[in-house]
């Protein structure tokens, strides 16, 4: 995890890792949206469909099979606007997992689940993915270092 | 004076800078068509869905369109010819009119209405969205998983759909010859046949893959200058896409006619 005391360094130094990690980059940040007009169930598919040129069908069985990791098959095919800020982060990760040898990059997820209540929620996620990826980040501000209690990642304010 | 002729001047360099812009885009899209690599499982699959919602899902509303405007526009041309004592000439004005003018101007009138629209919508609010942008972050050609599906459905859907209109009328040009002209179905078919042109159909097929590929190339052009975050910048792209897109119909429409001519 990386903290950062002010906004432009922080996009400073995501716009540096991003392009660095570019072919293996799984970035889960509120400006990289699901895409509207599929499930989520296709939204999940795609990138193994387009990547990796998977069959859809397995594709599919691949993503359901995460989305079942998070006791979540409920919203397979729900659409974007019909998912809570929870629902919606769990499929953003699930989303950056499914890069082969991902590079997950986590931008501001309070951005992204701005109401969170149980400061635990970040650890109880990413550990359900984390025999995913080949290595996560997060990045941050320091004040918001107490709601990532345990998360399985290092710390590193800057 | 000065400020008319610097205006005029603007506007010239504008529109010659974006028909160089779409016959580039064109063009990259053209050799992209022939690149194996970009029919993947995810790019197959949006070509499906965009056959079935542009040819398919549109076929009773074509047919019926094509049985109530094309039977009384044959029926009509039939029996002018029979007034003017014309009967000899009623297959070649048929291949000549129905066939290689009215199918593909009625078939690209409805396509345009509803698919062009519809990508030009589709588009511009997905760069809206910024979901264009996660497409370019998760390593998704926007190209091969966006652009090319519905492309090759716009060219495929005008050539099918035409098709579709030219048997519906010329088969109720079928009732309206035995009516005005007591004439039997073998030799009308016959009549069709030897009045079929080589080079015309040539022509109307030509005619029909560049149609298709405007239709749809365009509207992706206009919905990709949508700005981010900008709602209202939609409705402008889709205004100004569909324009684009009725002048495309008009030169394509009128340069088959003077290729007819030569």
């Amino acid at each position: 995890m990386k903290l950062f005391p002010r906004e432009e360094i922080l996009e400073q130094a995501l716009a540096v890792i991003s392009e660095e990690h570019r072919v293996r980059l799984g970035l889960v940040a509120m400006d990289v949206p699901l895409i509207s007009n599929l499930d989520i169930l296709g939204n999940l598919a795609l990138i193994k469909q387009f990547r990796e040129n998977l069959p859809k069908r397995e594709a599919e069985s691949l993503a359901l099979s995460y989305l079942q990791r998070f006791d979540m098959e409920r919203i397979a095919y729900r659409r974007n606007p019909n998912l809570s800020a929870e629902e919606r982060f769990c499929v953003m990760l699930i989303r950056a997992v499914l890069v082969p040898e991902a590079f997950v990059v986590i931008d501001r997820p309070l951005k992204i689940v701005p109401d969170l209540q149980d400061n635990r929620f970040f650890h109880d996620m990413m550990t359900r993915v984390a025999d995913s990826w080949s290595s996560c980040v997060i990045f941050d501000y320091p004040w918001n270092r107490e709601r990532y209690e345990d998360v399985p990642v290092d710390i590193d304010e800057l | 004076m000065y400020t008319a002729i610097e205006r005029i001047g603007e506007k010239s360099i504008r529109t010659a800078k974006s028909f160089y812009e779409t016959l580039a885009f064109s063009s990259l899209v053209f050799f992209k068509m022939f690149d194996r690599t970009s029919y993947n499982s995810a790019m197959r699959m949006v070509l499906v869905n965009q056959i079935y919602f542009t040819s398919v899902q549109v076929l009773p509303l074509f047919i019926a369109v094509s049985i109530l405007f094309g039977s009384p526009m044959v029926g009509i041309t039939l029996q002018v010819l029979q007034h003017f004592g014309l009967a000899d000439r009623m297959g070649s004005v048929l291949m000549g009119f129905v066939v290689t003018e009215l199918s593909p101007f009625m078939t690209v009138l409805l396509i345009a209405l509803r698919s062009s629209s519809a990508i030009n919508a589709e588009i511009a609010v997905m760069k809206v969205n910024q979901e264009l942008k996660t497409l370019d972050v998760f390593g998704i050609d926007v190209l091969d998983y966006l652009f090319l599906p519905r492309i090759i459905n716009g060219i495929l859907s005008i050539v099918c759909l035409s098709s579709l209109f030219s048997i519906l009328a010329l088969a109720s040009g079928a009732l309206f010859s035995r009516y005005l002209f007591n004439m039997s179905i073998n030799d009308y078919t016959t009549l069709l046949f030897l009045s079929a042109d080589f080079s015309d159909l040539f022509i109307l097929l030509v005619k029909c893959i560049l149609l298709g590929f405007f239709i749809t190339l365009i509207p992706i052009r206009f919905g990709l200058r949508a700005t981010t975050h900008e709602l209202t910048s939609i409705p402008i792209s889709v205004l100004n896409g569909m324009v684009k897109v009725f002048i495309a119909i008009v030169v394509i429409e009128v340069l088959s006619l003077l290729l007819r001519f030569i």
